[in-house]
């Protein structure tokens, strides 16, 4: 009798420090999978200034090279943070939007820069055939049929001075 | 007083000719709005649309590279981009090209509020499909501004997956376009 009681009693401590051990690695789990998609859900842009341009090309040049093979250009520079020095061609200000655009005068070819929110008032300055160095994320470029050029587009720039 | 006149004259004939010529624009806006109560952050905005209006013939279009959409959180840029939603690389642009219908209400020669009816086929992921809408255009001395806004469903551009069935992207997202053709 006294045995049986013995037997059940350890049977009982195993399986309690068992449940014990499941309930740890499970709330274990749970923090960890709430930490992710909390992270995941609130992470934003980094601030196109803190990051490293992967490539830095003259206006010109990357227009034509979009011109020559959109397919291929659109492969080397879309989703890539991008600095593109050229001259102002344009502003285009409507109600908060501050877009700078680069223009090929031979081919009407443009680049269309969309700044970020913070670097908006840096554009304020800028004047039509300032010499400039613009550093944003790569759209990629498409043939516009409304105004019959290849369309570039860039998002989250700031200008650098 | 015969210049006068003919200064005037002048004066309305370029206006009336501006007035009729068509109008382009690179700094269209188009707001995305797909969010649930379970999700609010599928939402976005291109601030580098490329949209026309032709007061003669009243053709309005605009033109969007789909990678130029901005959402908050790149997580949800990138599903938005990935082959199971816009699939940007196969289908870099969405486009819009329709007419205002009721053309003859519009005097784009005259300051003034007016309310538009446009009927046209907007091109998205591969699929056109016909959009019906209203539009507000306000006409002021040389300056042209349309604000419209309609919802799609996404299932008609065949846009499908578990987060749409789950209900955190709204099957049938608001789309507003805002331009001004100067």
């Amino acid at each position: 009798m006294y045995f049986n009681f013995y037997n059940m009693f350890t049977e009982h401590k195993k399986k309690t420090r068992w449940v014990k051990r499941i309930f740890i690695i499970g709330a274990l789990f749970l923090v960890i999978g709430v930490l992710v998609a909390w992270f995941i859900f609130t992470d934003t842009f980094d601030d196109t200034n803190k990051q490293k341009a992967n490539i830095e090309i003259n206006a010109l040049d990357l227009i034509k090279q979009f011109e020559t093979s959109d397919s291929s250009a659109n492969k080397k520079f879309t989703e890539k943070i991008i600095l593109v020095r050229g001259r102002v061609s344009e502003t285009e200000i409507v109600d908060s939007i501050i877009n700078i655009k680069m223009i090929d005068t031979t081919t009407n070819g443009t680049i269309l820069f969309a700044f970020q929110q913070q670097n908006i008032n840096d554009t304020k300055s800028l004047k039509v055939g300032d010499s400039i160095a613009i550093k944003g994320s790569c759209s990629g470029g498409v043939y516009s049929e409304i105004l019959e050029t290849e369309i570039i587009n860039f998002k989250r720039c700031l200008v650098i001075k | 007083m015969k210049k006068t006149i003919m200064l005037f004259a002048l004066a309305g004939f370029t206006t009336l000719t501006f007035a009729q010529k068509k109008k382009t624009t690179t700094a269209a806006s188009i707001s995305f709005d797909a969010t649930t109560l379970l999700d609010a952050l599928p939402k976005a905005e291109n601030k580098t649309v490329v949209a026309s209006i032709n007061p003669k013939t009243g053709d309005v279009a605009f033109e969007s590279i789909v990678k130029s959409f901005t959402f908050s959180n790149p997580m949800m840029q990138d599903h938005f981009n990935s082959a199971k939603w816009l699939d940007s690389e196969k289908y870099p642009k969405a486009t819009f090209k329709g007419k205002i219908t009721n053309l003859a209400a519009v005097n784009f020669a005259k300051d003034g509020t007016y309310n538009a009816t446009v009927a046209g086929d907007l091109s998205l992921h591969g699929a056109t499909k016909p959009v019906n809408t209203t539009a507000t255009i306000v006409v002021k001395g040389k300056e042209v501004k349309t604000t419209t806004d309609f919802t799609i469903k996404l299932s008609d551009y065949a846009v499908e997956g578990g987060a749409i069935a789950g209900g955190k992207v709204a099957t049938d997202p608001k789309i507003i376009v805002v331009a001004n053709f100067k």
